[in-house]
């Protein structure tokens, strides 16, 4: 799985393209944590490319939602696919884990 | 489940880089079964990824040779059919294994109740040293 991400204006974008495994997990928590250790609290994840996520990746996702409200700020999830949204559902991570249709949409309104 | 259509297996040692090679598996054996309806396929390829994840996070070696992991899929006329198993493993339970979900916070816990949410049927074996986990779900299509 390839990650890479964009500092925006008002938050910071990571993408992730691939399956988000046991592979791919501790890489994603990587990246998040350089983000916010770089100044942006406020993350998106884009996962409009990310086919597959199993609860490892879930897990990653937590946690790095975990350590951005620590640092005042919030992760938010776009772009979500449907395997993606089945883990969500049926974990019941949906109604923790906010989901938006796209990144530019996830802190619009804050 | 009278006539089998399609079948892949992988063996190899108990490290993350298997369960990609797992993963693309399981994607060539829906070439070979492309009757096999989306929801199916989804759900039954999560179920097998999460049992392969759970061995390789978890399995302890029996001796000194290292634990592998075994993945055997078989695609019936009308169910699917995962055998997920780690050899030269002790044996997994040493209390029963928790149900249901985790509290919202934590970052594990999900997955045997992914698993269960996701299949027909979950079967247990433990033999010598083996472990098997029996997967099965019916498919909502006939071939």
């Amino acid at each position: 799985m390839q990650f890479s991400y964009e500092v925006k204006d008002s938050y910071a974008e990571v993408k992730g393209s691939g399956r988000l495994n046991m592979v791919a997990a501790p890489k994603l928590r990587e990246v998040v944590a350089e983000v916010v250790a770089a100044g942006s609290s406020k993350v998106v994840v884009n996962l409009e490319e990310t086919v597959f996520m199993d609860s490892s990746g879930l897990g990653a996702l937590i946690g790095c939602l975990k350590a951005a409200r620590q640092a005042g700020g919030d992760l938010r999830i776009s772009g979500v696919q449907p395997q993606v949204r089945m883990v969500l559902e049926l974990t019941n991570m949906d109604r923790v884990l906010t989901s938006y249709p796209t990144a530019e949409a996830a802190f619009s309104d804050d | 489940m009278t006539e089998m259509v399609a079948r892949r297996g992988y063996r190899g040692e108990s490290v993350p880089e298997a369960i990609e090679a797992v993963h693309t598996e399981l994607d060539s054996l829906w070439e070979d079964a492309d009757f096999v309806p989306e929801m199916d396929r989804m759900t039954f390829t999560t179920a097998v990824i999460e049992a392969a994840s759970n061995i390789v996070q978890h399995a302890e070696p029996v001796a000194e040779a290292p634990v592998e992991l075994g993945v055997d899929i078989s695609v019936w006329s009308t169910r699917l059919v995962a055998r997920v198993t780690a050899f030269n493993a002790k044996e997994p339970f040493a209390s029963p294994p928790e149900t249901g979900l985790p509290d919202d916070d934590s970052e594990s816990g999900r997955g045997l109740a992914l698993i269960e949410a996701l299949v027909t049927t979950v079967t247990f074996e433990r033999q010598d040293a083996t472990n098997t986990w029996i997967l099965t779900r019916n498919s909502t299509s006939a071939a």
